[in-house]
């Protein structure tokens, strides 16, 4: 055991002074805050879209821009509520607040305003003067040394139509003239700069004529008679859907007029609503109500599974990785000449798994961590994620799949690295553990939606889906007799397997040459 | 007494026998060369030695233990085709065998640094291993073999790869080993290094044992020859108990002709043989058998055969 040892802190040591290690260590929690922070980010450096907009019919021009002025008023006013909860007083609503400067205002209730982005409440803010009137409400409530509020940008911006290009043509004709500023060979200019066009929306003189009504035929083509929405970026479709809606709520609102209904009555009634709550049975009783912490508990398990999946082919490729360089190196007949090839073994299982458990800590360390710092009102995603994690039993359940996994997997690919002499050949025999590996990965998804249905069952009692697919179930609490059933079994494969891997391993590490044929692999085992 | 015994030890690989009923004794203390042609089983053999691989049939006992796994700590081992990790820092791989071999942490650190400067590595000691020519690699396995002080030092081709100077420098490691009483056990295919340095010489071709002895030994199993150069008749020559032929050599134009004289016979009986019987000797040649002779003498077929296989 001695030896064993001594090979697992040379495993260790080594494994851990490499370059990869350390980048391993540092990209996960790099992932993380970038993904916390990439949103905003991408929101911000995102360039200005330029659209040219014809109305030929004039009825749809003021609706599409005054959608489009909401949208922006919309992330103004989400910003500033982010702003304002950043930049408050600790002390609101006591004595600290001066009241002389803010008079009319209750700071729990002016708070409350910005919590919520419901298309009332930015409706109140676009008609209570905006941003400027928000500000000036706002000023008393501020710390004193907080920074000035900056304005997201605007995110799509008019331009007039090119010099040249006549806005009474014919649609068809109009959007040829327009194709090759939409191809970006042409630029538009704005305000005397040149800018790229991002997308043009035509719409026809007879655009209330085309309107489709409850039995109206469509043929097929006569969609390109209505509005026209042309760009050559396809992803981005904020701006087709707002214009859409836009286009759509006009129409609607001339039909209900056309029909002698009152738009008004239409619109609150289309605001009304019944209370809704989604229960949870297994709950006490005033618990019962789905919170955010139910739905995160439900999947936080997929997270680990990623996490288990990563972690035990990181370091199991590792191990493989090694036990080539030994045997393609030689070095390992002065081991053997030391130690016993089972405790060659074991002393690379150890010191690996050693490696991959300083890994995978350091990733749940700065995950907690991460989330710790970012934790607070402002991000109750994060304080639900962090308090889902210290209550449940994820992270004990993790650990004990984890290292299961792990030997399940290493014995399989050290029997695997002491067959080989080269990466490549390796490669070739990995490519069944591949195949059976994939599987959890793509059932990750799904056996939440249905943690106890028969595919969860099924994939549950297979060993080398085990640890995955057991991770995927823990929050449904699958029941007790299959968590300790399916334990059990897969112990006893890892056991099975590692005597397996060991025979082989004890055969195969000191041969050359080819890797042997399945039959002749079959013959070692039995005369080992 | 033995450090290491074999007794009718057999390895076979399928119906190929690797090594063939060979039995032998290595006395403490010794320097034993191993020799053979290539593919003759020499490396198989020290493989089961060493424990690791486990032979076919008969009997291994090292320091009395039948496995050497049992008593690794006493043994140091320099396998034939040799590796080092490149990534690591060769103190520390030479420290890293020495803990294998039972050394604590520390006292394997200061006997690894010890080493290499004594035998000038100093400066790569801190380097990693991939920095190391060929050569310095080598040297610093044998190092590592013999870090922990080993009674029994087993190395397969040790002297092969290695310039002039280093096969000196590795010379004086071995003899030093060998003054402070310690075992040594070398294969190689180089004779000179054989015949200057071991007490007792193993012969072993296709797997069989062909010679087991001291050098002196096995310089007698091949007969004396004196090539002397006459246009008078030497037919009387036959005559002499210690000469076993006469044979007209290569280039007898010239009258020269090589003689097979018995073993440890005196050639001077045959000059003065000469002087008595007035032949007339323009050349008069003779040179001590050396160990490059007894080897191509015993396998010199099979090593050839063997390499055209």
């Amino acid at each position: 055991m001695r030896y064993a040892f001594l090979v697992a802190w040379r495993e260790y040591a080594e494994n851990v002074k490499t370059k990869g290690f350390w980048i391993g260590i540092f990209i996960f929690p790099l992932l993380i805050l970038i993904s916390f922070s990439a949103g905003g980010w991408l929101e911000k450096t995102k360039p200005v879209r330029y659209y040219v907009l014809v109305d030929q019919s004039g009825k749809l021009e003021a609706p599409i821009e005054a959608a489009l002025e909401r949208l922006q008023q919309r992330k103004v006013f989400e910003a500033f509520g982010k702003y304002v909860q950043a930049n408050a007083r600790h002390e609101q609503g006591r004595t600290a607040l001066d009241l002389e400067k803010v008079p009319a205002i209750d700071p729990e209730k002016f708070m409350a305003q910005f919590a919520d982005d419901n298309p009332e409440q930015v409706e109140r803010f676009i008609k209570e003067g905006g941003l400027d009137a928000a500000l000036a409400q706002a000023r008393g409530l501020l710390r004193p040394d907080a920074p000035e509020f900056s304005a997201p940008r605007r995110a799509f911006q008019r331009a007039p139509l090119p010099d040249g290009v006549a806005a009474d043509l014919a649609p068809a004709e109009l959007a040829e003239a327009l194709k090759p500023y939409l191809r970006h060979e042409r630029e538009v200019l704005v305000d005397g700069q040149p800018a790229e066009l991002f997308a043009a929306v035509i719409v026809p003189a007879d655009v209330s004529e085309r309107v489709v009504r409850p039995g109206t035929v469509v043929l097929p083509g006569s969609e390109q008679a209505g509005v026209q929405y042309w760009s050559s970026n396809l992803a981005d479709e904020d701006l087709k859907d707002e214009v859409e809606r836009a286009c759509d709520e006009e129409i609607r609102r001339g039909e209900y007029v056309a029909r002698g209904v009152d738009a008004a009555s239409v619109r609150e009634v289309q605001r009304t609503h019944v209370p809704f709550a989604a229960l949870d049975p297994k709950k006490e009783a005033g618990e019962e109500a789905v919170s955010m912490a139910d739905v995160i508990r439900q999947w936080a398990p997929m997270g680990f599974v990623y996490l288990l999946w990563v972690g035990i082919f990181t370091i199991a490729q590792m191990l493989l990785n090694n036990t080539i360089e030994e045997k393609s190196n030689r070095i390992i007949e002065v081991l053997l000449s030391s130690v016993t090839p089972g405790e060659l073994m074991m002393g690379k299982l150890i010191g690996i798994a050693a490696v991959g458990l300083t890994m995978i800590g350091a990733w749940i360390g700065s995950l907690l961590g991460i989330l710790q710092l970012k934790a607070g009102p402002e991000a109750e995603f994060a304080s639900e994620l962090l308090s889902v994690l210290r209550s449940s039993g994820l992270l004990p359940s993790f650990f004990v799949y984890f290292v299961l996994g792990y030997l399940l997997y290493a014995g399989a690919f050290l029997a695997i690295g002491s067959l080989c002499n080269t990466l490549k050949e390796a490669q070739n025999m990995m490519g069944p553990i591949m195949v059976i590996m994939i599987v959890p990965l793509f059932t990750m998804a799904f056996i939440p939606k249905d943690p106890n249905g028969t595919l969860a069952t099924v994939l549950s009692w297979i060993p080398p889906y085990t640890p995955f697919v057991m991770m995927n179930r823990a929050a449904a609490d699958p029941p007790m007799f299959e968590r300790v059933g399916t334990l059990v079994l897969l112990l006893a494969t890892t056991i099975f397997v590692l005597w397996l891997s060991g025979r082989i391993f004890r055969l195969g590490i000191l041969r050359t040459g080819q890797p042997p044929k399945f039959m002749e692999l079959l013959r070692w085992v039995k005369s080992a | 007494m033995h450090v290491l015994e074999l007794e009718r030890v057999t390895k076979l690989y399928g119906d190929f026998k690797a090594v063939d009923d060979v039995s032998f004794a290595v006395q403490e203390g010794s320097i034993t060369g191993f020799l053979g042609p290539n593919g003759a089983g020499k490396t198989t053999t020290l493989r089961m030695i060493l424990g690791i691989l486990k032979p076919s049939a008969g009997r291994i006992s090292v320091f009395g233990a039948p496995s050497a796994l049992e008593v690794r700590t006493r043994i140091g081992y320099l396998p034939e085709e040799k590796g080092l990790y490149k990534k690591m820092k060769t103190w520390a791989i030479v420290a890293y065998f020495a803990t294998l071999k039972g050394l604590d942490r520390h006292s394997a650190k200061r006997r690894a640094l010890e080493l290499l400067e004594r035998y000038g590595l100093k400066d790569f000691a801190e380097k990693r291993t991939e920095a190391l020519s060929k050569g310095m690699g080598q040297k610093v396995q044998v190092l590592a073999a013999i870090a922990h002080d080993p009674e029994l030092v087993i190395l397969d081709e040790p002297f092969s790869g290695l310039d002039p100077v280093n096969q000196q420098v590795l010379e004086e490691i071995v003899r030093d080993l060998a003054k402070r009483g310690r075992t040594v056990v070398f294969s190689t295919h180089v004779m000179q290094h054989a015949e200057r340095m071991c007490d007792r010489i193993l012969l072993i071709a296709r797997g069989k044992k062909l010679l087991d002895g001291t050098v002196a030994e096995a310089l007698r199993t091949i007969p004396r020859r004196l090539v002397i150069e006459s246009d008078d008749d030497v037919a009387s020559l036959r005559a002499l108990p210690d000469v076993l032929a006469v044979q007209p050599a290569a280039g007898n134009g010239t009258g020269r002709w090589e003689l097979r004289l018995r073993e440890s016979s005196d050639p001077q009986v045959v000059l003065q043989h000469c002087f008595a019987r007035g032949i007339r000797l323009r050349r008069f040649d003779h040179a001590d058998p050396t160990l490059h002779e007894v080897f191509v003498n015993l396998v010199g077929p099979d090593a050839r055969e063997a390499s055209f296989r």
